[in-house]
């Protein structure tokens, strides 16, 4: 309604001067609106394009906060291959994260919310609970609690004991560690649950109806029927999740005490950049390492849309 | 078409607004002569410096907005700050990082005012030389500590043995290892000190080596780095030492997590100045004793370290202000008592000399400890390399795990981590 009037008033205004040209139109037409977006404009290039672009440019120099940056080139992306042992650690960690959280969150998600889309009384309610760990989500306390949980004399191992299991320090244990973050990550299953559970409630009872008509099991019901009915959502939560994994910080951060120990076991790419930028103050480097992050998220992400015609069935 | 008008006006005008609202914010927090005051500590730390700091405020009318966080956010902050040109004006500075912030000018040099706002005619020659760098005073010193095992002697005397001392040994240790392991008291004697720099450097003092020269490269050679390991290794197979696990539940972010609070070891290595917060966490009685000698008679490996200072940020518009505030926390007798020994002994001598009397039992322990040294005392140090940090943090205590949790033998440990500092100090010169 607002929109409307405002739309005609401008036009009326265009018209009376009658020899604009098109740019000038074009502004009398939207100034308007990018006026109202103004505030959000001030913010997203003040704070969001105008610092990227800075850190594209520091990732081409040495800065290290206290003095003025440097030119040095490719050098710090050159360093980043051939010569840090520990960007490579810290590659293997996040690769192996990305590659064990995402599918077994995305299992998981789906197996409770098929349970739930069986007509249970009360839905709402179980899906609010199963929700809640992703408000939580990768908030520091949650990080200690796993830290409490997880640790040798923890809730875990005194439940082992029950059974005569003499469990390790599952997180101050390389060989454990980094799979208490998968867990903790698998737990958080509740926002690809709830749009698994809506892409679930599209899928026409009918043909469920007609399968057990002919006799299909309910397995191949699922394997026939639902999954392939859900291979779009599946795509959707599988790229979210993935960036979310790359991007994951918070739980390695709080629970390896910000190192990455036990010995880089836990050092995701983000914690090792953090560790660059605010622990070494190599802020170039720092940047070099978040806009090669970015290059591996878009490819990741270009690549699973390409790939996405040979498995997402749509519809339509 | 009015109405437009006024509203595109309101929002030129509005944005406008914004955009000076955004430049002006900084002189707006720089007037009215207070000054920003930055430190690390806990809660305990925080309460004393905010009693001084209200007191500096009631007999000066400067006020002292103060912040503290803990070690590591610290470094963080300090460091966004400074390069925002939005430094605090007093800022609390470590030895390790003191020649960094002196040579780029992040911090100043304090000379004008000494003698002036700044009075150091008893303040300790060693302090004072400690926060030099090229022959000038940018840091004053809050304190005098030392390295120092933090004993828990509710322990020993569980155990039935006479708690460490000044001549207790390496090997003495072991043999406390083993009077503990036939005991059914379920701790271990001694923590994993293999990761912990100051220890090596201990360690390596008593041999008449150092960690870093005063050129900034490597004090020591690989067969010291592997002899070092593989005493450790001798104790973790002997099993007097915490295992690999245990240890490395403390990622450093807290007193909580250490192996002594834990109860996973009646000693670890620590600093003098640490013995009253760490007190305060424990019902167990707790003292200090010196670090391990490597032999009967060897010595030279404490040194009297000005356990933090304070110092002056370059950027300051206040600086007389900050100065006078510094003067009044290290020369007040009034500030002397509600700080303590928390931060280290007081290095003036008349506040030292007010203080003793009224100190509680422990912070007498750290005092006496600090005082009483003798032979095994050492020249301070030459300042670390700017590296340091990383080598501590990104290269020991991971070989140490590694050769820990087994993935490395204390030989190749060794040679690694003597290769790989070598290779991280000579990339930060470069």
């Amino acid at each position: 309604m607002t929109a409307s009037s405002l739309e005609s008033g401008s036009r009326g205004a265009g018209n009376k001067v009658g020899t604009r040209n098109v740019l000038a139109k074009i502004w009398q037409q939207d100034g308007p609106g990018y006026m109202f977006l103004l505030p959000w404009l001030i913010g997203f290039f003040g704070l969001t394009v105008g610092p990227m672009v800075t850190s594209l440019y520091l990732s081409f120099t040495d800065f290290d906060l206290l003095t003025d940056p440097n030119w040095v080139g490719a050098s710090n992306y050159v360093r980043m291959f051939t010569a840090d042992p520990k960007f490579a650690a810290a590659m293997r960690v996040t690769f192996f994260f990305v590659i064990f959280s995402v599918p077994l969150k995305l299992a998981f998600a789906l197996l409770v919310a098929m349970l739930l889309n069986r007509g249970l009384r009360g839905l709402p309610l179980y899906r609010a609970i199963f929700y809640l760990p992703s408000l939580l989500g990768t908030s520091v306390a949650i990080a200690i609690l796993w830290r409490q949980l997880f640790a040798g004399d923890g809730l875990v191992n005194q439940f082992l004991a029950n059974f005569g299991i003499d469990g390790p320090s599952w997180i101050s244990n390389p060989r454990y560690s980094l799979w208490t973050l998968i867990v903790l990550s698998v737990w958080q299953f509740g926002s690809p649950m709830i749009i698994f559970l809506a892409g679930l409630r599209q899928i026409p009872q009918d043909m469920y109806e007609a399968a057990s008509l002919d006799g299909a099991s309910k397995f191949r019901q699922f394997y026939k029927i639902t999954l392939p009915l859900l291979t779009p959502v599946v795509f959707f939560n599988a790229i979210v999740q993935t960036i979310e994994a790359f991007k994951s910080f918070t739980p390695a951060f709080v629970i390896s005490g910000g190192t990455g120990a036990p010995i880089n076991s836990t050092l995701f790419y983000t914690l090792y950049l953090y560790q660059e930028a605010f622990g070494f103050f190599r802020m170039g480097y720092a940047s070099a390492l978040a806009w090669f992050l970015l290059a591996m998220i878009a490819a990741f992400t270009a690549f699973s849309f390409l790939t996405s015609k040979y498995w997402v069935h749509y519809d339509d | 078409m009015t109405l437009r008008l006024n509203r595109r006006r309101f929002l030129m005008g509005s944005s406008a607004l914004m955009a000076a609202g955004a430049v002006g914010l900084r002189p707006v927090l720089a007037q009215d002569g207070r000054i920003r005051l930055l430190f690390w500590g806990g809660q305990d730390r925080a309460d004393r410096t905010y009693g001084v700091s209200d007191l500096f405020e009631s007999q000066t009318g400067a006020a002292v907005d103060g912040e503290f966080l803990g070690w590591g956010d610290y470094w963080t902050k300090l460091g966004t700050q400074t390069a925002g040109g939005n430094a605090p004006d007093v800022m609390q500075m470590d030895y390790r990082y003191i020649v960094e912030y002196a040579t780029r000018g992040a911090i100043a040099p304090l000379d004008e005012f000494v003698g002036e706002v700044l009075e150091l005619a008893d303040f300790d020659a060693d302090q004072i030389e400690g926060g030099r760098v090229n022959d000038q005073l940018y840091g004053i010193s809050l304190g005098a500590n030392s390295v120092a095992m933090l004993n828990n002697l509710s322990a020993f005397e569980q155990v039935g043995i006479d708690p460490p001392d000044r001549n207790t040994t390496y090997a003495d240790w072991r043999e406390m290892g083993e009077a503990f392991n036939s005991s059914d008291i379920g701790m271990k004697a001694l923590s994993d000190g293999s990761g912990v720099e100051p220890m090596l450097d201990n360690w390596l003092r008593q041999q008449g080596l150092m960690l870093y020269t005063a050129d900034g490269e490597l004090g020591f050679g690989e067969d010291e780095a592997v002899e070092w390991f593989r005493m450790w290794q001798e104790l973790r197979e002997a099993d007097i030492i915490v295992s690999a696990e245990q240890q490395a539940l403390d990622t450093g972010g807290g007193l909580e997590a250490t192996m002594v609070v834990q109860k996973l070891s009646a000693s670890m290595p620590s600093n003098s100045n640490q013995l009253v917060a760490y007190q305060s966490l424990m019902e167990d009685d707790l003292s200090i004793s010196s670090y391990p000698r490597i032999e009967p008679g060897s010595g030279g490996g404490h040194y009297r370290k000005p356990s933090m200072f304070f110092s002056v940020a370059g950027s300051s518009s206040a600086k007389e202000t900050a100065a006078r505030f510094v003067n009044f926390f290290v020369n007040d007798v009034e500030a002397a008592e509600i700080l303590g020994v928390e931060r280290g002994i007081p290095c003036a001598e008349h506040v030292r000399e007010a203080l003793a009397p009224q100190l509680d039992e422990k912070s007498r322990i750290a005092l006496e400890f600090v005082a009483n040294l003798d032979d095994l005392l050492g020249p301070l140090p030459p300042p670390p390399p700017p590296a340091a940090g990383e080598i501590d943090s990104s290269l020991l205590r991971t070989i140490s795990q590694e050769i820990a949790f087994g993935a490395r033998s204390p030989e190749d440990g060794g040679r690694a981590f003597v290769e790989g500092a070598r290779d991280i100090l000579s990339r930060a010169s470069s």
